[in-house]
């Protein structure tokens, strides 16, 4: 797992220092951010997954619920987080196993550029679909 | 930036740091195969129930794909928890009631997730 440049001394709470903090040690904090925001989404995801086994009308009033604003919203912070996750975790697995170190700081930038690109992708997507 | 090699911190063994990294890669391909056959390739994009109890009887492939997908994501959230509660320096008696927490917990996500595969395939036989 990558690192923080500074010690952290204070937990949580210095992921939102922003003192003396660099390119990397602010893709680490999205990158932890973004990580307990998927764990949420994922089990909230499970225990509505739940309603196929109560039946349709459970199932497709819900489906008629989340097709609200506020609820396609979260969606399209799932997808930010999941992707800027997802990449960056690919970022970390090449960096873990000795691939192409010298060039963390490209790779990040990339990272949240392709964020962007299929943030945009999603969300135009999204929203002509709806 | 740092350019040095990611690797286990301090209460991590390299055995619970090998299979972060390992299922969080194994997780990208399952996500994609996910997001296309759920999303993109099946019809009216499975927003109804009776369209996703057809869809998953109609192609065994699916349940079977979103199994290993419950399993590796289940996996790498908790571990990559545990890994973000040592960054609070929690003592070695408190981080073993969590590692039970979270054994716990993964396991009755992943038999509850089990469970509502056969209950959506089999739902009204």
């Amino acid at each position: 797992m990558e690192t923080p440049k500074k010690p952290n001394t204070r937990g949580i709470l210095d992921w939102f220092d922003p003192r003396g903090r660099n390119v990397g040690g602010w893709g680490f904090i999205i990158n932890r951010l973004s990580a307990i925001g998927l764990t949420v989404y994922l089990y909230l995801h499970l225990y509505m997954l739940g309603k196929l086994a109560q039946g349709p009308e459970a199932f497709d009033a819900f489906i008629e619920t989340a097709k609200q604003p506020a609820i396609m919203f979260g969606e399209m912070l799932v997808i930010i987080a999941g992707l800027y996750h997802g990449l960056n975790g690919l970022r970390i697995a090449l960096n873990s196993f000795g691939i192409a170190v010298p060039a963390q700081r490209q790779l990040l930038y990339g990272v949240v550029g392709l964020t962007l690109i299929g943030t945009v992708v999603f969300g135009v997507r999204m929203l002509t679909t709806h | 930036m740092q350019n040095t090699l990611s690797q286990p911190k301090p209460g991590e063994s390299y055995l619970l740091w090998l299979i972060k990294i390992v299922s969080g890669v194994l997780i990208l391909p399952v996500l994609i195969i996910h997001f296309l056959v759920n999303h993109l390739l099946a019809p009216n994009g499975l927003l109804s129930h009776a369209e996703v109890v057809a869809y998953y009887r109609n192609y065994p492939i699916v349940p079977i794909m979103e199994g290993f997908f419950l399993v590796f994501v289940v996996a790498h959230s908790l571990i990559g928890s545990r890994s973000i509660i040592l960054d609070l320096r929690p003592s070695p008696a408190l981080l073993k009631v969590l590692d039970y927490l979270f054994i716990a917990l993964g396991l009755f996500a992943t038999a509850y997730g089990i469970w509502l595969l056969f209950a959506v395939i089999n739902f009204g036989l």
